[in-house]
């Protein structure tokens, strides 16, 4: 539900129009990758590793090669080498090139040893078998605490490996922020606290797997169809890897089951373009959902440990912030996801004058940690809440009003926003528009949390309690996101909206839609979206970083205000007045002097054929400016039965201030879904792993993630502000809502039974263990 | 892929017609019922399925006192129909609506449940509790507990025959069943199923059965003796969970400890109990 205030009127912003995709969706359309049908194309597989850590003294292709339907197989001796990171970022890079097609070494199990082409799915399963690899199987590293032991194993030793920050000591990347003198605030602060929390192995388990066709168009340019959130970086990077010229590459991306942040990484889409080029055929490569698990990405798992201070008013004095984060095999995402942990979570208690953040990101034998929503701000509000609730408790305070004492409002800033950046200093900014306040009025009232905290409710074994947490996150990367968009106005009046921006199933073509109708004042039905593709659509950096309603959002403003700007042009000369007095509004211009109008057909017509002919059309950038923060409250009430340790959340109401809500049908969703993926990180979720570094639970039999029956009731509230940056007051929505559920319940579980849970996920087991040990 | 080997594909319209289309595949043949297990099996030895949804297998039936229950019968179908649902006042009704999530139990068959007989599968513990009687047609027509056919070597059995029934006798008394599971579709991390029949204020007999120990269920007879004669009361419940605790025979998995699945033995066992013996009692 959304909060009403008096909003601007608008006409299309703010309103839940219809999906500008739903129908297709929803009538099954053709529209995901695979959905086309590439005639004669290859079925593309990839032979994994079966060591966490080995060398491959010889490979021996002849016997698959053998095979009927086989094409190609390709490995470490018949590809160059080029050192590459699979992350899409932005440039510079900030993830060091450790990465190869295929390498000599292998470092992880499920990494890539040898792909191969053939003509139906059995001849590639059977060549996969019959490959013959000799491997020499190295010691391997299976936890960052064996990483940073001395005279470890060292993961990445190939020389021509670039920007990682240690290799000898298996360190990816490394940041210590120091802000004031911490341990000395930290000492002289009559009350501390300290909390130490854990994220394990976790899968986005986006519903389509990694997919992806590889073909040649009629020029012969290789055209790659994929599962992407990223299609410019994947041009890019496909480039780079395969010594292609940029312009020989065309990527298109259809719509996209999912994504969480793995879908930000260039995984298949250099293998099955090599394939391509080797075989001269089209190619295809689908994930397994076993593929998905362990050889795709995870979030990274992270020791985090935070230490405050505060005068016994509560006014926190200090936060040291340390995270050990593990990057798995390749140091994709490293620097920037450890960087995120402190940039993301420190501003929101600004009032703490002396700050520290410092970490790394180490090297594991282990699956490839990358991108995921929340980004490490997830293990940093773990942390961070957990250790604030903990400090409540000391300073017998109210855990809301400490909150309420110290968070940042309207016109304050931190000095984080300029230490911390993307993988190198941020920017200084004020924040503009916080509804904090009000979010966690609304979140308190609606849990009940004066009448429900701190009563220990029981029903036979199940005990009942309330937990709260704060977050925040940003809206793009200042300074670095750019997204671009191009508005054509046909001749009937209607409009061609060419996106770069990705709307991976979040639904940011309708918000984008929404944005460009609102400013050239027609129904969302007159705005034809087309996004992405890299040969039509402008650039854009692609769906992270909680970016694309701010900073494509932006541009498709720009675009849309540009082609205001030349149909009243348009129209002054058919009315003969002047611009000045025409406004645009419900698909004509009026004078507001004569009341005469034209519509925005009869523009169309005429700019098209009649007078003075020209297309009406614009492209506009947007650099994000800044990063303006959407700010979440989160409350929850949990039973925990005292006698198994099974833990129920029973309700969960999370209260977000997003600016102004595009669509808030789709923002509520936004929330409500990253909420149930919060839940399914305390409870659930957990990549196991075998002695010999083998996930062991690479499947949905085994790794629960919450169903339609665990959801509880999930009250997803937005509260209004207008961030005078943002187009139309927006901000972003898509990630913050997931940094809250983690230390929520854990604080809820404490309230219940008095155990700090602050390792993930809170099972059964570990609940009881804790229950246990506690009364001894 | 999986079941890469499958050449041929048969609707069978009769017992007799799949025991023979099984027989001809010599071993390479499987019968194909809801498909829940075989649709995730590995096997590439098999050349031949058998549908055998279609012979007359369907179906839910009360007959002196007992529920006889078709072994294609769906766990849905089970779960919709009358008979099934009044049997012990709801207990059959009770295991099921725990089983899997619902798409699941819309394909899966009871008679699927019991060959696969999973160890952590919650039907198997319901039906050795409940003393349930498999019927089955190979070379000749069969019936035994289903408890006592878990201690054979049934799925060698099952290569050569048909399940046909599952009957569940009547008692006088009451069933309840516990569960933990991670997540509402997740298997057992643990299961129980108890029944007690009450006269004159105590307890005529017991049956307790635990399973996913990781294990495959057994009933605990030295509970069973103990409980008879004893008046419910919570101090007996306590000795009951006490008792399990200590007697239970668990192991670990990568789901849960041999520790904590000690703990909780006791727990589920006298929660059950418990349940099952106010039910009685009514």
């Amino acid at each position: 539900m959304a909060v009403s205030v008096a909003a601007k009127a608008r006409d299309v912003v703010g309103q839940n129009v219809h999906k500008v995709d739903g129908p297709a969706l929803v009538c099954g359309k053709p529209l995901f990758t695979l959905d086309m049908d590439v005639p004669g194309a290859l079925v593309g597989k990839i032979l994994h590793s079966p060591h966490a850590h080995a060398m491959i003294e010889a490979i021996d292709t002849s016997a698959a090669e053998a095979i009927p339907g086989v094409a190609c197989i390709l490995h470490f001796g018949n590809v160059p080498r080029i050192p590459h990171t699979t992350a899409g970022q932005g440039w510079p890079e900030p993830s060091p090139y450790d990465t190869v097609l295929f390498d000599r070494k292998v470092r992880y199990v499920g990494d890539r040893v040898a792909a191969v082409a053939a003509t139906s799915e059995e001849a590639a399963d059977e060549a996969l078998r019959k490959i013959r690899v000799e491997y020499k199987v190295l010691p391997a590293v299976l936890s960052v605490d064996e990483a940073l032991a001395p005279g470890a194993p060292v993961i990445h030793d190939e020389p021509d490996a670039e920007g990682i920050y240690d290799a000898q000591r298996n360190i990816a990347a490394a940041v210590d922020i120091p802000v004031g003198d911490v341990d000395r605030a930290l000492a002289e602060s009559p009350v501390t606290a300290e909390a130490t929390c854990e994220i394990p192995y976790l899968q986005h388990t986006p519903i389509e797997p990694h997919c992806v066709i590889a073909y040649f168009d009629e020029d012969g340019r290789l055209v790659i169809r994929t599962s992407t959130q990223v299609p410019f970086h994947v041009r890019r990077i496909v480039a780079r890897v395969l010594a292609l010229p940029m312009s020989r590459i065309r990527v298109v991306k259809p719509r996209i089951g999912g994504g969480f942040g793995a879908k930000q990484e260039i995984i298949l889409e250099p293998v099955a373009g090599a394939l391509a080029l080797r075989t001269g055929r089209p190619v295809r490569i689908a994930y397994t959902r076993e593929e998905e698990f362990v050889a795709s990405r995870t979030r990274h798992p992270m020791r985090v440990t935070v230490k405050l201070g505060a005068g016994r008013d509560g006014t926190l004095r200090a936060i040291d912030m340390e995270a050990l984060s593990n990057t798995g095999a390749y140091g994709t995402h490293s620097l920037t996801v450890l960087s995120n942990v402190g940039s993301k979570t420190l501003p929101l208690y600004n009032k703490a004058r002396h700050l520290r953040f410092h970490g790394k990101a180490v090297y594991t034998n282990l699956p490839v940690a990358g991108a995921y929503r929340g980004y490490g701000a997830t293990q940093g509000y773990f942390a961070l809440e957990v250790a604030m609730d903990i400090l409540a408790e000391k300073l017998g305070l109210d855990p809301l009003e400490l909150r309420q004492r110290n968070h940042i409002r309207v016109g304050e800033t931190s000095p984080i926003f300029e230490k911390i950046g993307e993988g190198r200093e941020g920017k200084a900014q004020i924040v503009r528009s916080c509804a904090l306040p009000e979010c966690l009025r609304i979140g308190a009232e609606r849990i009940g949390w004066k009448r429900n905290r701190g009563r220990r409710r029981r029903e036979g074994p199940w005990a009942y309690g309330v937990g709260m947490a704060c977050a925040m996150q940003g809206s793009g990367i200042t300074g670095i996101d750019m997204g671009a968009a191009t508005i054509v106005m046909n001749e009937d009046g209607s409009f061609r909206l060419l996106v770069g921006a990705t709307d991976l199933g979040t639904g940011s073509d309708t918000v984008l839609a929404q944005i460009a109708a609102e400013a050239l004042g027609v129904s969302v039905d007159k705005v034809l979206v087309y996004s992405s593709d890299t040969d039509f659509t402008p650039f854009d950096v692609g769906a992270y970083a909680s970016s694309t309603t701010y900073v494509s959002g932006l541009a498709v403003l720009k675009a849309a205000e540009d082609v205001r700007r030349q149909i009243l042009d348009v129209a002054a000369a058919a009315l003969e007045e002047a611009p000045e007095d025409l406004e645009l509004s419900q698909g004509a211009v009026r004078s507001v002097r004569s009341g005469r109008a034209v519509t925005l057909a009869d523009v169309g017509h005429r700019a098209t054929y009649v007078v003075d002919q020209h297309q009406i059309a614009a492209t506009a950038s947007c650099v994000a400016p800044e990063s303006p923060p959407p700010f979440a409250a989160f409350f929850c009430e949990v039973a925990v039965d005292t006698e198994t340790g099974l833990v129920r959340v029973e309700r969960f109401v999370a209260v977000a201030d997003c600016g102004v809500a595009i669509h808030p049908k789709q923002a509520e969703g936004q929330l409500e879904g990253a909420v149930v993926q919060g839940i399914g990180h305390a409870l659930y979720e957990e990549m196991l792993f075998s002695g010999r570094g083998r996930c062991v639970n690479p499947s949905f039999f085994d790794y629960k993630i919450p169903s339609a029956l665990d959801v509880p009731e999930v009250e997803a509230i937005l509260v209004p502000s207008e961030e005078p940056t943002g187009p139309f007051g927006a901000k972003s929505i898509a990630e913050v809502g997931i940094n809250g559920p983690l230390p929520a319940i854990s604080n809820a579980i404490y309230d219940a039974v008095g155990i700090r849970l602050t390792r993930a996920p809170f099972t059964p087991e570990r609940v009881l263990s804790a229950l246990r040990s506690r009364t001894g | 892929m999986r079941l890469t080997g499958v050449r041929r594909f048969h609707w069978a319209r009769d017992v007799e017609e799949a025991l023979s289309l099984l027989d001809a595949y010599h071993g390479r043949g499987a019968l194909l019922a809801g498909g829940v297990d075989l649709g995730r099996s590995a096997r590439t030895d098999l050349e031949g399925l058998i549908d055998i949804m279609g012979i007359g297998l369907s179906y839910v039936r009360e007959e002196d006192g007992r529920l006889r229950i078709g072994t294609t019968t769906t766990l849905t179908e089970i779960l919709e129909h009358p008979a099934a649902r009044r049997y012990l006042h709801g207990a059959l009704v009770e295991v099921l609506c725990r089983v899997a999530v619902p798409p699941l139990r819309n394909m899966a068959t009871l008679g699927g449940a019991v060959v696969s007989a999973h160890p952590w599968a919650d039907i198997p513990t319901a039906l050795v509790a409940l003393g349930a009687e498999a019927r089955w047609e190979g070379e000749r027509e069969e019936h035994a507990l289903v408890e006592e056919l878990y201690r054979q070597p049934f799925r060698a059995v099952f290569r050569r025959a048909v399940l046909t029934e599952i009957a569940l006798p009547p008692w006088n008394g009451a069933f309840a069943f516990e569960k933990l599971s991670r997540s509402a579709g997740d298997i057992a991390l643990l299961n129980a199923a108890c029944g007690v029949g009450i006269q004159d204020g105590k307890i005529a007999w017991a049956r307790v059965a635990v399973g996913a120990t990781p294990a495959r269920a057994e009933r605990l007879t030295w509970l069973e003796e103990a409980l008879q004669g004893e008046a419910p009361s919570d101090t007996l419940w306590r000795q009951v969970q006490e008792e399990v605790e200590r007697r239970a025979k668990v192991g670990d998995d990568r789901r849960a400890s041999a520790a904590w699945r000690r703990s909780v033995a006791g727990v589920v066992v006298r929660r059950a109990v418990a349940r099952a013996a106010e039910r009685a009692a009514r």
